[in-house]
């Protein structure tokens, strides 16, 4: 096999094929550690805070939050495209990277493919529950044959096509990911020393037997998914942008959003995924597959998406002076000055500012300090969503319905409930399932045997 | 028969014991449980067996149950049909609303014996087909939780009337012969039929009179107007013939004297299409609705406003060549408004009217004379045709208080009056009342006087009540019921008919009050009583309107004046109504405080208004809430509001809060605001409602949320409301509607060449913003109150609302920018000059709902089309499909749509009366209950439109224009509301479209609204018409 002469190992500490398969099996076929069990309770009562939340919001209404006749969207669907935007990481590495034969996605592809689909359920929560009648809402707004004649679903609305966008997404991720896991459960389950496991990680497999036949179909496969997936990247964030920038309210109506979009939510999906693997490497000992080249390559990630973003910002300033347009002047200066310049300001810092500490060298490669900054950019990109979602509303057209908004208890518990799904999910995952894809990590390993 | 046995069970068997044979006869040989089951005390402790026998039973029971259906519950059909009544048709009746004293004809709408809307009666000019706000609401008292069920004796219900009348009677007859005077109480009364009752009690109890309390009083223009012409009442004033208005503090379109019909004559004159357009000029200290329509609104302290009335009166003189006052001052008003006044004034001699709201005699005077040198008598004042709205005399009442302290007076009749709440000291006439001997209140509902009564005789309601009322000379109002009373309930006439021994009695199918009621109107009006109740009013002819000279001189009334303002007080404390609560007889009606404030957008509570320079001089901030005592009476706690255009050196509260009555919700009706009634002060016989001396506030808190609608009160320099003088009008009518947009659309055009393309027109200058379309829109389309913490979080429901924008004078203009706004501000602040751009502000008022637009951006983003374009131009919402994303509501640019927070219905939550089944017989059946979850918006009361189309289908023509009525437009007093057809050329609408003044709010969107707004035109000199934008 060629050796690069200048780059390093993908995989450091001079792994045998075994030790992957042990180091990477190890905390399944393990008792749990305190640090799991800690992470995972307390996900789960956050967990819980989503249970008690949407169902007060089911049971009384969705007066228990904050939105008013003005500002009818707020926290939720500011969670929703957060949470969108987040699982975009996964996608992008497991299919563009593949496509673009990037080898050194291949140890992070496996947790962050999981991430997006963790996301993507976080955030299919919220346009289903700020719906005001969520039982017929999905009867609705599915296209089912009916007998009504022409009385369908709307084709001309954004939030429709988020329906299409979204289960296509999800299901095309969780088939990814799933086709991604069959060799290794069917290693766990050639592993395994209990019936139980066996049995359950057999079915799961497949009947993978790791023949020539197996693998070639896997390969192709892959291609495919990884075919279908890419357009998904683009395709999902532009169409949740759609939702913004087909209506007519200032600071919603603009051309330059799916671009925006996308480029925004592949920034944070990158930031979650530092926020989590920074952990994980820790925490399980993963130093040797998940290395420092691997989080400097995703801090640069990181650093030309943020730039993207803000460059979108000054254009998105520019274009509202340049268009003349008195109403879309005004949504900008206020985003800026008005009564939410904080978050406008975080905003800034966060996604424009901050990451362009990482033209550093030692900020891309200390682990410590890329996790604090995926903290930064996470809550940047969160109020991105804020900014542009709440600002638009509360100020648009007629002075009269200018209103301010603040959340209630029930919309701040249900984002701190779906971190709470989000983690649980993640625990769990950590535990039942390898972070890592030993098959496809051993293709890259530098073995000496 | 007993088979003979081959096999026995046991040896009891065999050995035919006879407890077994016993046992034999049994079904089972052990019994059932069945004592032990039903007593409760068997413990189901069951076995297979009965499991299967209970889980048998119970798919069986269930399966039967689901079978059934669920019985419809309180809809009873007609066993026998009553005559024109069917089920679906409503009915109309002519009426009375007994919200004001003196009566009003109106039209009430019936649904299955239940009367569900009020409408202005069109037929008569008393009303003009307009209603306000006040008397829309007024229904909802019919239905109120809170009415008497019965009488009261001593808080104690008494479901016989017998009984009841025999102790009063007993009671009255025992203080009429120990010679114990009895005083019946009543407002302002112009019922004929109350009036002779009254006159048969005092019959048989000759030590009766009556006193007459109002909670406002009119009696310095009463007392004045007997010292200048002889003649003690209020003369009509006509509106419509004067072409200049000037008004010293008179909120003569929101709650001076007659509203409804001033605004109706006062937006005669005011439509710029006709050659006239009249000239209004307010001076006032709080902003009144009146004053926020003026052309010229000129602050003015209160306390000082006889002074600036005699130099107008000697401006006046000077041009007439009359004799001048000898007056050692020359009060003059910032920009020389009095002597521009005066300029006006004259050059519209005879043609002009000066009003003032001063319950000041002498005040009064100096407006009668100036109206006589103006030549107004007999043109825009009439006398002859005077208006009944008051005959309160504070002397007469303060003397009938100090007869019942002195324990003079023994018996005492409230006749629907509530002074223990509303006079100025509740102490002395609580403490007076303990001395009666016997208290008697025909409230309809608890109030604070009917909690002191011992005996209470509930009043029917107005909409059950048979009466004939004279408002006007020589004008009548009809009143009969429109339902059988809801309540065991008696019109006052008719009990006092039968304390005096002349009970009513039926007669045929006749009741005995309509025999008597009849007979009255046949002896006093007209003897065609069909035509009369049918129409609902009646007018014996306008007399002529003389031109009286003026008897007394007002040198008199000068120097009083002039010694009583030698100093100029630091602070005017102003005691004003608010348009909807009024005097605070309404308190318990949810409908008059979930309609905000038209000035202030402030719902549910009263406040302390106040400058922005005096608010910095007190350093007092927006929701402060402060203490305020005036003499020994004390407001414990007021919250703050700054309010724009009030004159500095004044503070304003309203009157008609705090009413302490026993509510039936727990809602936010209960304890609503305070009372500024002990405010009020006697002096020179009248009250006055302006205090100068020994005012003091204190700051004791802060971060009170008032509930407002709008909370930005500024424009932004946006094309949103267009404006013009009079001057620039006539020049080019066009004037602010020149710019059109040329847009491009990416949608295909409708096609409406077919039926109707429904559409409306709002004019601008004929809105006075008075809120009574907000109200009626609420009644005709069920549309949930929500109370005052769901406004605070601006979630109010209405369909229609009324926005409400002010412009700030400065050296620049007009400033509309909140940005340049407080950027003067602080230059003031720090330079310590008072904050003039706050007082001199001009005041628009824009009614919007939704704007039905061809190209509605709700329309295209609604995932499950829960909202969808009609045929004929309407923008529909079908509640079923409607999923709740509010997507629509985000994308309206005109922020009309409305989500459904909560179940506003059978819910303890909402305490109001869509909580209770009676105040549900409110309920439009017509207009479908919305329930959580889902959006609402204006339908144009799709309702009337379909009704309309019926009828005229069933009397095989075509419709009309005006078949189809909306709610806003039919009630609005000023009718500036106009709905139609735009595929009629004819129609008035098709009209107001092709108007130079027309145009659509935010056209460049290109959302092809269906409401036009007529520009507004003020017909004032200065020039501020802003240029179109770019």
């Amino acid at each position: 096999m060629f050796e690069a002469p200048i780059r390093q190992p993908l995989i450091l500490g001079d792994k045998k094929f075994a030790d992957v398969s042990n180091e990477i099996c190890s905390p399944i076929e393990n008792k749990p550690t305190k640090a799991w069990w800690f992470g995972f309770t307390l996900s789960f009562v956050c967990l819980m805070a989503l249970v008690i939340t949407l169902f007060w919001t089911v049971w009384t209404g969705i007066g228990t939050w904050g939105i008013n006749k003005s500002v009818m969207w707020g926290w939720d669907i500011t969670n929703f495209v957060f949470w969108i935007g987040i699982g975009h990481a996964g996608t992008l590495i497991s299919a563009i990277l593949l496509l673009f034969r990037q080898k050194w996605r291949l140890s992070i592809n496996r947790s962050a493919e999981a991430m997006t689909i963790f996301a993507v359920m976080c955030a299919a929560i919220f346009p289903l529950f700020h719906m005001g009648r969520v039982w017929v809402g999905p009867y609705w707004a599915l296209p089912l044959p009916n007998a009504f004649g022409s009385l369908w679903v709307n084709f001309n609305s954004p939030l429709l096509w988020d329906v299409f966008a979204i289960s296509t997404y999800f299901s095309v991720s969780l088939l990814f990911w799933y086709l991604g896991l069959i060799p290794d459960i069917a290693t766990i389950r050639d592993r395994a020393k209990t019936k139980a496991r066996k049995f359950w990680y057999g079915i799961f497999a497949m009947g993978w037997n790791g023949s020539a036949r197996t693998w070639h179909r896997y390969e192709v496969v892959s291609l495919i998914l990884a075919g279908i997936s890419t357009p998904l990247v683009l395709s999902v964030h532009t169409i949740v942008s759609m939702d913004f920038a087909t209506s007519v309210i200032p600071g919603w109506h603009t051309t330059i959003f799916p671009p925006y979009f996308v480029a925004g939510a592949i920034f944070s999906g990158f930031g979650m995924v530092l926020t989590l693997l920074v952990i994980a490497r820790s925490t399980m000992k993963l130093e040797n597959y998940i290395t420092i080249g691997h989080l400097e390559a995703m801090t640069k990630i990181v650093m030309l998406t943020g730039s993207m973003v803000g460059l979108a910002y000054i254009t998105e300033f520019f274009i509202a002076w340049y268009s003349g347009v008195e109403y879309e002047q005004y949504a900008f200066l206020n985003r800026a000055t008005g009564p939410y310049w904080w978050a406008y300001a975080t905003m800034m810092f966060c996604n424009l500012v901050a990451p362009q500490v990482f033209w550093f060298k030692w900020c891309r490669t200390t682990p410590w300090f890329i996790f604090f900054m995926s903290i930064i950019v996470n809550i940047g990109m969160w109020f991105e969503r804020f900014v542009i979602i709440v600002t638009s509303l509360h100020r648009d057209y007629l002075p009269s319905s200018w209103v301010m908004y603040g959340p209630t208890w029930v919309e701040v518990g249900m984002f701190v409930g779906t971190m709470g799904l989000f983690f649980t999910f993640f625990f769990l995952f950590s535990k039942f399932l390898p972070v890592i894809n030993m098959a496809e990590v051993k293709v890259i390993l530098k073995s000496k045997e | 028969m007993r088979r003979k046995h081959q096999y026995w069970k046991g040896f009891e068997e065999l050995a035919s014991e006879s407890s077994f044979v016993e046992a034999q006869k049994n079904e089972f040989s052990e019994g059932l449980p069945l004592d032990e089951a039903f007593s409760g005390q068997m413990s189901f402790n069951s076995n297979r067996r009965d499991f299967l026998k209970f889980f048998g039973f119970s798919v069986a029971a269930v399966s039967l149950a689901s079978c059934n259906k669920t019985p419809v519950k309180y809809a009873i059909p007609y066993l026998v049909k009553p005559e024109n009544v069917t089920p679906g048709v409503p009915l109309y009746y002519a009426s009375n609303l007994g919200v004001y004293n003196e009566g009003f004809p109106i039209i009430v709408k019936v649904r299955e014996g239940r009367p569900i809307k009020l409408e202005g009666n069109d037929l008569s000019d008393l009303s003009g087909g307009g209603l306000c706000a006040t008397g829309q609401a007024s229904i909802l008292s019919l239905y109120d939780t809170n009415r008497y069920k019965n009488p009261q004796i001593k808080s104690k219900d008494v479901a016989d009337w017998n009984l009841f009348d025999s102790q009063i009677t007993a009671k009255l007859g025992s203080i009429a012969a120990s010679g114990g005077s009895i005083r019946i109480i009543t407002r302002t009364n112009t019922s004929l039929v109350l009036k002779a009752a009254i006159s048969k009690f005092i019959e048989k109890y000759p030590t009766a009179q009556t006193v007459v309390y109002d909670p406002i009083s009119y009696s310095g223009m009463l007392i004045a107007n007997e010292k200048s012409f002889g003649r003690k009442v209020i003369p009509m004033y006509k509106f419509d013939k004067a072409e200049v208005v000037v008004s010293f503090g008179a909120d003569f379109l929101g709650t001076w004297i007659s509203p409804v019909r001033f605004s109706k004559d006062y937006r005669k004159l005011r439509i710029p299409g006709n050659e006239v357009m009249s000239r209004h000029i307010q001076f006032e200290s709080l902003l009144s609705l009146t004053g926020s329509n003026a052309d010229s609104r000129v602050p003015m302290r209160e306390s000082r406003e006889g002074l600036y009335l005699i130099s107008l009166y000697n401006k006046l003189a000077a041009k007439g060549g009359a004799g001048l006052i000898p007056s050692a001052t020359s009060e003059e008003l910032a920009g020389g408004a009095i002597a521009r006044a005066a300029e006006d004034l004259w050059n519209a001699k005879g043609k002009s009217l000066v009003v003032s709201k001063s319950n000041d005699t002498d005040c009064q005077l100096i407006v009668n004379a100036i109206n006589i040198l103006l030549g107004n008598y007999g043109n825009t004042i009439d006398l002859d045709n005077n208006l009944n709205v008051s005959q309160y005399s504070e002397t007469e009442f303060e003397k009938f208080v100090n007869d019942l302290s002195e324990g003079s007076v023994k018996g005492v009749l409230f006749v629907n009056t509530n002074p223990v709440y509303s006079y100025h000291s509740a102490k002395k006439i609580t403490d007076a009342l303990k001395k009666a001997e016997l208290v008697i209140s025909t409230a309809n509902a608890p109030d604070e006087t009917s909690g002191m009564a011992g005996f209470v005789a509930p009043d029917a309601h107005f909409l059950e009540s048979w009466d004939v009322l004279e408002p006007q000379a020589g004008r009548f109002v009809f009143s009969q019921p429109t339902i059988s009373p809801v309540f065991n309930t008696r019109q006052a006439f008719e009990s006092l008919l039968t304390w005096s021994g002349n009970a009513l009695k039926p007669s045929g199918d006749k009741s005995g009050a309509y025999e008597y009621v009849k007979s009255i109107a046949a002896a006093n009006v007209t003897t065609n009583w069909d035509q009369a109740l049918h129409d609902g009013f009646y007018s014996s002819g306008e007399k002529p309107a003389s031109v009286p000279s003026m008897n007394a001189l007002i040198n008199d009334a000068v120097a009083v004046i002039e010694s009583s303002t030698k100093t100029l007080p630091e602070t005017d404390l102003i005691l004003y109504q608010k348009v909807g609560p009024r005097d605070g007889s309404w308190a318990n009606n949810p409908w008059v405080h979930e309609l905000p404030d038209p000035i202030t957008k402030v719902c549910y509570d009263n406040y302390l208004t106040i400058s922005k320079t005096e608010a910095e001089k007190r350093k007092l901030e927006q929701g402060d809430l402060v203490k305020v005592s005036v003499g020994g009476n004390v407001i414990d706690s007021l919250p703050v509001l700054i309010q724009p255009g009030q004159a500095r050196g004044t503070i304003g509260i309203a009157l008609g809060y705090g009413r302490m009555v026993p509510g039936a919700g727990e809602n936010d009706l209960k304890n609503l605001g305070k009372n500024a009634f002990p405010f009020v002060l006697l002096m020179n016989g009248t009250s006055t409602y302006i205090r100068t001396s020994e005012i003091r506030i204190e700051k004791i808190g802060s971060g009170y949320e008032l509930a407002q609608t709008q909370s930005h009160h500024s424009i932004e320099g946006r094309d949103i409301i267009r404006e013009a003088t009079f001057e620039e009008y006539k020049k080019d009518p066009f004037v602010t509607n020149h710019h059109k947009h040329d847009l491009i659309s990416l949608w295909d055009e409708y096609d409406y060449s077919t039926g109707h393309h429904w559409g409306m027109a709002i004019d601008l200058n004929a809105c006075t913003g008075c809120g009574a379309c907000v109200v009626s829109c609420s009644i005709e389309n069920n549309v949930p109150v929500v109370g005052r913490d769901e406004v605070r979080m601006r979630r109010e429901m209405h369909w229609i609302r009324i926005d409400r924008y002010y412009s700030f004078e400065s050296d620049k203009g007009f400033l509309t920018k909140e940005k340049d706004i407080d950027a003067l501000t602080k230059q003031n602040t720090k330079a310590g000059k008072p904050q003039v751009h706050y007082e001199n502000v001009k005041v628009v008022h824009m009614p919007l709902m939704c704007q039905h637009c061809d190209h509605a951006p709700c329309e295209t983003v609604c995932p499950v089309l829960a909202t969808t374009h009609s045929s004929e131009g309407l923008n529909q919402m079908t509640y079923n499909r409607c999923i709740g994303t509010k997507y629509c509501g985000n994308n309206c640019p005109y922020k009309v749509r409305r989500f459904n927070w909560f179940r506003y219905n059978d819910n303890d939550q909402f305490d109001y009366h869509f909580n209770n089944d009676l105040g549900k017989m409110v309920i439009n059946p017509d207009v479908t209950m919305r329930t959580r979850g889902v959006m609402e918006k204006c339908s144009f009361c799709i309702q009337n439109i379909q009704s309309a189309k019926l009828t005229a289908k069933r009397e095989n023509r075509k419709l009309k224009d005006g078949d189809a009525k909306v709610a806003c437009a039919r009630t609005c007093p000023s009718g500036a509301i106009v709905f139609g057809d735009l595929n009629d050329p004819e129609s008035e609408l098709s009209k107001l479209y092709k108007n130079e003044r027309s145009y659509h709010l935010l056209e460049e969107l290109d959302t092809k609204p269906k409401v036009a707004y007529l520009t507004k035109i003020r017909n004032n000199k200065s020039t501020n018409t802003k240029p179109h934008h770019s």
